[in-house]
């Protein structure tokens, strides 16, 4: 589904990215794990398509497409979705009507016909009650005043409500305590699928224990240095990153 | 009577240059309009071409100070409306007023002691016009007040001037979506204890509109509030201009004075002009005020892009989202919704 090929991406003029490689299947979690600096919020970001994250060689491609030719819009509508470190907070516009917003104009770009106002009240509902996401949150301005673990929530209620084909979660325990942990761990497992896949960006160990991936790859200084399966985490957690950096070299 | 038209040398017109604008022809001799819709019961409407005045129009009509553009309507408007609410009448539907025609025109608006009006006021958009406002609030009087001043390609100044009494409330919106020249000045004066005036204003521009809201708050007495919050987008070689002077008159403790003002420019050539002013003369007050002028956030605006929410649509949602606390403030459901729609509409030329 996702394929990387020999990535470097810039961003204002510092190489970050040097020369990743990275394959995901569908149904396939695979976790990204690295220390601070190595380039896991630049990949997340240059995979939705931020401005400013300039790929200089290399390529992506998503379900056979180029990534890097579509806008931001055009990837969410085409299955993409990334769940934010640090979703920005939007005064005056009201939750509920950000997510009508987001799921209608997806809809739009797929041909398909929009949803009324009731229909996508009754989706979000669905997917709230089990996120704990209360009606309350849904009628304030968009993460406006959220605590850490509500904005979390809200990104899981996004992806929920997506469906997307590849959920990239940047950073998603962070800042979360142990039972708001479990609680977006279980929202992703629920989202586990056949056709979906996923890569979980994360510092820390933690987040694995709770969503155990396929394969883990360790990422240090722009290009993956490591791979291995779940046990690998184990080994990182043990040894840490500088052990674990100095081995691949 | 000859004016010698501001120019942008005097400082309270710098932004705003009414002589150039004008050009030779000036406002002209003509007399504008004035016109009401169905009048609810409860209202008293004088039409000011009509010779005999009565007592109320005689007591309140050309009283208050004018600036010297309104005091050229004041000499030369021979048509216009006086408009009385009487003690303790609650009007519920809004009445609207109409300003329309080319040239001068003035109107008086009276409640009296417990009254209240929601007023809808709105500028015709053909004409080339000089307005004349006086509006005087009794005693625990409450005024809501939304003016509407549609894009226009002509020259559009009004001077609005109020006293407040105690107790008296002013809730008013100012939408304007730019002329080759808008000013709307307001000179208020809260002279009751307890008079308090909560202003809100959105002024939405593109291509080379000008709109220029100038407000004179006076604190005349202590335990009086004025609110303001003015915010404006402007596209294009467009120019909003925010000046407010709010002064605090010696021994008028206990004032409570907010003022706000933000622009958000989306061209090199759109210019903001914003300029909140205090001038404290009483010691035990609260007066807060700033200005703020910038660019829609990058980092928001890739949030919503991500979502699947096409750039056009998240330009127009963010700058929807920035001017929504101004609007927020309209108490009639019927006209804050009206105001958001226009505000939609003048979006979508920005965003164009």
């Amino acid at each position: 589904m996702l394929e990387i090929k020999n990535l470097h991406v810039t961003v204002g003029g510092k190489e970050i990215l040097k020369g990743l490689s990275l394959r995901v299947e569908a149904g396939e979690v695979h976790a990204i794990m690295g220390p601070n600096g190595s380039g896991k919020s630049t990949l997340s970001y240059v995979l939705a398509g931020r401005a400013g994250y300039d790929i200089t060689e290399g390529s992506i491609s998503y379900c056979g497409e180029n990534l890097a030719a579509l806008a931001p819009e055009e990837r969410a509508a085409k299955g993409v979705f990334l769940a934010m470190q640090y979703p920005v907070e939007i005064p005056g516009v009201t939750t509920m009507m950000f997510l009508k917003s987001a799921i209608n104009a997806q809809r739009r770009a797929r041909g398909e016909a929009e949803l009324d106002a009731v229909s996508v009240l009754k989706a979000v509902r669905k997917m709230a009650a089990s996120l704990n996401v209360s009606e309350e949150m849904l009628k304030r301005a968009l993460n406006v005043g959220f605590s850490g673990g509500e904005k979390k929530r809200l990104e899981i209620l996004q992806m929920a409500l997506f469906e997307p084909k590849l959920a990239i979660l940047d950073e998603t325990d962070s800042g979360l305590d142990i039972d708001a942990l479990r609680l977006v761990a279980e929202g992703v497992n629920a989202l586990r699928a056949p056709e979906r896949a996923m890569l979980l960006i994360t510092h820390y160990q933690r987040l694995l224990d709770y969503i155990v991936p396929d394969r883990i790859h360790v990422l240090a200084n722009g290009r993956i240095i490591a791979e291995g399966g779940k046990e690998l985490a184990l080994e990182l957690e043990a040894k840490g990153y500088e052990q674990i950096i100095k081995d691949a070299a | 009577m000859t004016l010698a038209l501001p120019t942008r040398w005097i400082e309270e017109w710098k932004y705003s240059d009414l002589a150039r604008a004008l050009g030779d022809a000036g406002f002209g001799e003509d007399s504008a309009a004035a016109r009401l819709g169905p009048v609810p019961q409860g209202v008293e409407a004088f039409s000011l071409d009509e010779a005999k005045k009565p007592e109320w129009v005689k007591a309140h009509y050309g009283k208050l100070p004018a600036n010297s553009v309104s005091a050229v309507s004041l000499a030369k408007a021979r048509g216009g409306i006086a408009l009385r609410v009487h003690k303790n009448k609650h009007v519920e539907a809004p009445l609207a007023l109409d300003f329309t025609g080319h040239g001068h025109v003035r109107a008086l608006l009276v409640l009296e002691e417990g009254a209240s009006l929601t007023l809808l006021e709105r500028c015709g958009s053909a004409e080339t016009r000089n307005t004349g406002f006086e509006i005087v609030l009794g005693r625990n009087a409450r005024l809501d007040h939304v003016r509407i001043a549609p894009n226009s390609s002509a020259v559009q100044v009004e001077e609005i001037s109020m006293t407040m009494a105690n107790d008296a409330q002013y809730r008013a919106h100012f939408a304007n979506f730019g002329a080759k020249l808008s000013r709307l000045e307001l000179a208020i004066a809260l002279q009751g204890v307890g008079a308090a005036a909560d202003l809100s204003g959105v002024s939405v521009l593109s291509g080379t509109s000008h709109a220029d809201i100038t407000t004179y708050v006076t604190h005349e007495v202590g335990e009086t509030q004025s609110l303001q919050l003015f915010k404006k987008v402007v596209g294009g070689s467009a120019q909003a201009v925010y000046q407010g002077k709010v002064t605090v008159k010696p021994g008028a403790d206990g004032s409570d004075s907010r003022q706000t003002a933000k622009a958000l420019l989306l061209g090199a050539r759109a210019e903001a002009d914003l300029k909140p002013e205090l001038e404290i003369l009483a010691d035990d007050v609260k007066c807060v005020h700033g200005a703020a002028v910038g660019d829609l956030d990058a980092d928001s605006l890739f949030y919503l892009r991500s979502r699947g929410i096409p750039e056009n649509d998240a330009r127009h949602l963010l700058l929807h989202a920035f001017l929504e606390d101004a609007v927020a403030g309209i108490a009639n459901t019927d006209l804050r919704e009206m105001v958001r729609g226009m505000v939609s509409r003048a979006l979508d030329k920005v965003t164009a």
